[in-house]
């Protein structure tokens, strides 16, 4: 992945969270990964278009989910609800919005796709054609993942 | 490989390790366990390590044969320590892999399947302390003593005695092995560079495998020339300074591949250097010429390279995919100054000085995509002219080495080039035309 591209992504991740949260967030060590990897148990997902193609994707297990969304609710949440599939999805749309912008500032011209939101047991994601940046992302309601696949468009 | 090792060999390889080593370490020992408790053999005893599964059963033979298994052309009998002691032994998986100490004595060659191989463990012999006949696990008559080394209590096993055991069970054939199979990830040197003696080559296989640790660099056909080249070097090096000639650290890793990375490595080409390389390329037509500089580090080597093929092409449009698998050089890589370029009035044209020293010109950086990027991952690239891997694979795994070499064959187009290290070599020729002069070596795509 192109080293430009990677700091805009971290540094939305970790403003936003750190906003939205207002909770110490601390970053692991970012790798890169090629074979399939598997989804903690809710995803968002928002696909990336225009000089390059690739998609982003944001994954936690339920029961961050339910807390992260609880936070930024301001109310306490129980069950996977739309409520809670909203705000994931917000969540998603806003840190992949925010490096967008920053990406753009620096010359570079990506388009977004609408956010969806996968729920579910036993899953992985696989990308065939171009390896994954994972940046994980920790704070005191649990892990979570971020994981950047773009490329060229050769 | 598989020569006789007799009693006053073994002394006069331990006498000569203890005027070496101040510590007085002269006996060594490879550790393993069994049901978790920590086991030694003598080190002379072992031909290899290696990892294997799926034996041939030999049915009529004691439980604890599991069966005989190829090692390069050799049958050899595989023998379950465990079960031969009474221990526990976790069932494995019909296709997981076992770990397997190959013991030699003298023509005679088993494999032991153990629970984990640990390390190498220097020892002084005097310390072995005699076996205590209740000793309760293992029959007493295959243990020769028992060791402390660093609050571990290492049993030692006899190695002889498990050949007595194991006489009457298949034993090797001729010894007269195929040594061209590369084994699974376990450095080992090929017949052609093999030291004579048997020492030396022991010595040797361990610091391939302190190399694989300590520096992840990987010894296999590709660079093992050099290693053995600078062997008797590095050994006069160590007992001058009176140190073990084995690796014990990251530094020492370091200090013994220090003079491996090549010409240049981590600064500005000199422009004969650089203009020299590009000489020799075989850049025909007139579409964009793309360049593929896999490990490209702090990005220096790839702004050398792109100076001296703009000087060569002014022309023709370049472009440069340059990746790294360390995210700090990498992304430092796009804005990297370069040192006042007064030393090399021939590059001064391409650099620019700027609020923080010099650098080089926007249009030319625009030429290069640098990428954050593992090599032993997919590599989307194609139709490329020229691919500068210099010091990158001896640091992959031997499998990868091999994967990355076919990738780089198929990423090229025909007649393009292929630059190693300098002390690295494509090992497939049927597939590359090799071309040597003044100094430079680049395999050409046939």
């Amino acid at each position: 992945m192109r080293v430009e591209y990677i700091n805009p992504f971290v540094e939305a991740a970790y403003n936003i969270l750190s906003e939205v949260l207002g909770t110490e967030i601390i970053r692991g060590n970012l790798f890169l990964k090629s074979s399939s990897r598997s989804v903690m148990g809710v995803a968002a997902i928002v696909g990336l278009a225009g000089e390059v193609e690739g998609r982003v994707l944001f994954d936690m297990k339920k029961d961050t989910a339910l807390k992260i969304a609880s936070v930024m609710n301001m109310e306490e949440l129980t069950q996977i609800d739309d409520l809670v599939k909203a705000t994931i999805t917000e969540l998603a749309n806003m840190i992949t919005a925010q490096a967008v912008t920053k990406l753009h500032e620096l010359g570079f011209r990506f388009d977004l796709t609408p956010p969806a939101l996968i729920t579910g047991e036993n899953m992985e994601v696989s990308d065939q054609e171009v390896e994954a940046l994972i940046v994980p992302m920790e704070c005191e309601h649990g892990n979570l993942e971020i994981n950047v696949a773009i490329r060229e468009r050769g | 490989m598989a020569t006789e090792t007799t009693k006053n060999e073994q002394k006069e390889a331990q006498g000569n390790a203890k005027k070496d080593n101040l510590q007085n370490i002269d006996y060594k020992m490879i550790s393993f366990t069994l049901a978790g408790k920590d086991y030694g053999i003598n080190i002379l005893r072992v031909k290899e390590i290696r990892k294997a599964g799926n034996f041939t059963f030999v049915p009529n033979t004691p439980a604890f044969v599991l069966g005989v298994d190829n090692l390069r052309g050799d049958i050899i009998p595989i023998i379950d320590l465990r079960i031969m002691f009474n221990l526990p032994a976790p069932k494995k998986a019909e296709n997981e892999l076992e770990n397997i100490i190959i013991l030699r004595l003298d023509e005679l060659i088993i494999g032991i399947v153990v629970d984990t191989i640990e390390k190498v463990v220097g020892i002084n012999s005097s310390t072995i302390q005699p076996p205590h006949p209740i000793f309760g696990d293992i029959n007493i008559k295959y243990i020769s003593g028992v060791v402390e080394n660093q609050g571990k209590l290492y049993i030692l096993l006899d190695a002889n005695r498990i050949f007595e055991q194991e006489k009457d069970e298949p034993s090797s054939t001729s010894p007269a092995a195929s040594m061209d199979e590369p084994e699974e990830e376990k450095p080992h040197l090929s017949q052609d560079v093999a030291p004579k003696t048997n020492e030396e080559e022991i010595n040797i296989n361990f610091i391939l495998e302190t190399l694989a640790t300590f520096a992840n660099f990987h010894v296999t056909k590709l660079n093992e020339r050099w290693i053995v080249d600078h062997y008797s070097d590095w050994q006069k090096k160590r007992s001058q300074s009176k140190k073990s000639v084995q690796l014990e650290s990251k530094e020492d890793a370091e200090a013994l591949l220090q003079g491996f990375f090549s010409r240049f490595n981590n600064q500005v080409w000199p422009p004969s250097y650089a203009h020299g390389l590009v000489d020799k390329l075989d850049i025909q037509g007139n579409g964009p010429i793309q360049v593929w500089n896999p490990g490209c580090g702090s990005g220096v080597e790839t702004y050398s390279l792109l100076m001296a093929l703009k000087t060569k092409f002014p022309k023709r449009q370049i472009k440069v995919f340059a990746n790294d698998n360390d995210l700090l050089s990498i992304s430092n890589a796009p804005n990297l100054s370069l040192p006042d370029p007064s030393g090399y009035p021939e590059w001064a044209d391409y650099v620019v000085k700027g609020k923080n020293g010099y650098s080089l010109k926007t249009e030319l950086k625009n030429l290069i995509l640098f990428e954050f990027h593992d090599i032993a991952h997919m590599n989307p690239f194609y139709g490329l002219d020229l691919i500068v891997a210099r010091d990158v694979l001896s640091f992959l795994k031997e499998s990868q080495q091999v994967k990355v070499m076919e990738d780089f064959h198929e990423k090229l187009k025909k007649g393009g080039s292929l630059v190693l290290g300098d002390h690295e070599v494509a090992v497939d020729y049927s597939l590359w035309n090799i071309i040597e002069e003044d100094g430079y070596r680049l395999f050409r795509k046939n």
